[in-house]
């Protein structure tokens, strides 16, 4: 709150009167003697306090008050009016004047009006300080709540982490007992079997180990101008040998009628890796005896979208419970052969794309996941400024 | 004398071959099944001396065949050690809850081993079981 007081009169005697009795009281007076005047001196001074007379020729003080609260509301406004103005008063009041004083002025009465100005200014000074304070605290308090719900999010990977090392751990503790056993026994099949369980387990630290590398890996997308049927060549490519071994066909049937767009082909490289991963695990299940098992992985064309993704296979299928946890971390379908972070990722990257990850299924039937992504022409600069990060990043084999 | 019969109930070969080799190491004789149905069945057929269970497994749940087991006539005589990853105090929670709304309660197992299991626990779990 500044000292400096504005007084709007054409009367030249209050004027001069006023000047008077207020810097006397401690103000830094500004006088002007019509309206335009006042708007004038109160843009150069910007007082915190007005005083002006309601019947002035030219512009009237109604007017005056209304265009200062225009440029500043928080300005205190006290009205002069003559006996008889009550009508101009009120409405003076109601374009938000602090108060008003009837002519002839008393001191008395000016000086309680003033006084009120002020410590409606002093008052507001305050709520804006406390308003302030609120919301430095809500920040605070929201800053410190976000950390502790990130706290939370890793206390439960760890929790989720832990249990499947835990029994990864325990499965290569009787592994080697087992094998210890084939040892003293002389036991080929004892030594077999251990051998295996340690070989299985092994594999198993791996995958996790994997699966954790690539769960960082594609939090952000690295677009590139690419054939969709790329990154599913790849995958069938890597997959061939192992299925023909798990005794599954792998079909691959890709479309000639895709065009390119943009998209990160190395994450959708790992998407698609994760489904026919799943589905060969889906197929090699064990107590499921049958004779013929079928993969089978397309690629499509569908209105709107850049490309389809279908990845089918005959395996054991879920049931409607299993399908609605399958996309939340830590939720694995393979006992302690799943990490349950492959279709989370999968899932999260798709969503990165603006794309689309559905999957049906039913037991003992097989399973159908679909992947649509957006159809991508053009970069925006978000994702042109991550493009020009490609190529530091290779594909994991694996 | 011939060997007592142990039922091993578990869904995970790996751990099939683990407790079998330790329950034979111990001198007893393990038959493997896979899943809660298909125990009870065996368990009919054998009449085992004793059931090893794993309860964290999908189908119906390792819990659900222990209630099984244990309000079976035929059956609920033979001892059951218990195998998890699930905590002790977490499985006797969840007997309590289900005990509340039936009339004939169902007794804790023999024995509650959490996982990872070690060999000598299990030995010493089963043969303390089959002395009784």
């Amino acid at each position: 709150m500044n000292n400096d007081l504005l007084i709007v009169d054409d009367e030249k005697g209050i004027r001069k009167m006023l000047e008077i009795t207020l810097a006397d009281r401690g103000f830094s007076v500004h006088s002007a003697e019509n309206g335009k005047q006042a708007l004038q001196v109160f843009r150069k001074v910007r007082p915190s306090i007005v005083l002006t007379d309601i019947k002035m020729p030219d512009m009237d003080g109604i007017e005056l008050l209304r265009r200062i609260k225009k440029e500043d509301k928080d300005v205190e406004v006290i009205m002069f009016t003559g006996q008889g103005d009550m009508g101009l008063a009120i409405q003076s009041l109601k374009n938000d004047a602090t108060d008003f004083v009837t002519k002839p002025i008393d001191d008395e009465v000016l000086g309680i009006a003033i006084r009120r100005a002020r410590e409606r200014i002093s008052m507001r000074r305050q709520i804006r300080e406390y308003t302030e304070n609120l919301e430095k605290l809500v920040d605070e308090k929201t800053r410190q709540l976000l950390e502790a719900e990130r706290m939370a999010a890793i206390g439960e990977t760890i929790a989720g982490l832990s249990h499947t090392i835990k029994n990864i751990a325990g499965g290569l503790r009787g592994g080697i007992f087992v094998l210890g056993q084939g040892i003293e026994q002389d036991d080929k099949q004892s030594l077999m079997d251990g051998w295996e369980m340690i070989q299985g387990n092994v594999d198993k630290i791996r995958r996790l180990s994997m699966d954790l590398l690539s769960y960082g890996k594609y939090a952000e997308l690295h677009y590139r101008m690419e054939d969709p049927n790329l990154p599913a060549r790849e995958v069938a490519d890597l997959l061939q040998e192992q299925c023909r071994g798990a005794g599954i066909t792998l079909q691959v049937k890709l479309s000639s009628r895709l065009e390119r767009f943009y998209f990160d082909p190395e994450a959708i490289h790992r998407c698609l890796l994760n489904l026919v991963t799943n589905s060969v695990d889906a197929c090699s299940a064990e107590g499921d005896d049958r004779k013929e098992k079928f993969i089978t992985m397309e690629s499509l064309p569908a209105d709107g979208w850049g490309v389809e993704y279908r990845v089918q296979d005959t395996g054991i299928g879920m049931g409607e419970e299993t399908l609605k946890r399958i996309f939340q971390s830590f939720f694995s379908t393979k006992g302690t052969m799943g990490s349950g972070i492959g279709l989370m990722m999968s899932k999260k990257i798709v969503d990165r794309h603006g794309g689309q990850i559905e999957v049906s299924s039913q037991t003992a039937v097989g399973t159908t996941f679909i992947i649509r992504l957006p159809r991508k022409t053009e970069l925006d600069e978000e994702a042109a400024a991550e493009g020009r990060q490609t190529g530091s990043r290779r594909i994991s084999k694996g | 004398m011939e060997k007592k019969k142990v039922l091993v109930v578990d869904d995970e070969i790996d751990m099939r071959i683990y407790i079998s080799t330790v329950l034979k190491t111990s001198g007893f004789e393990p038959v493997t099944t896979r899943e809660g149905g298909e125990a009870i069945r065996k368990a009919k057929e054998i009449r085992p001396d004793l059931v090893v269970l794993d309860v964290m497994m999908p189908g119906e749940g390792g819990a659900e065949t222990y209630r099984e087991l244990k309000q079976d006539p035929d059956l609920q005589n033979i001892p059951v050690i218990l195998v998890s990853a699930v905590k002790k105090d977490s499985f006797l929670h969840y007997l309590r809850m289900l005990n509340a709304r039936l009339l004939d309660p169902i007794p804790p197992p023999f024995t509650y081993l959490e996982k990872p299991v070690e060999p000598e626990d299990l030995a010493e779990a089963a043969k303390a079981a089959l002395a009784t």
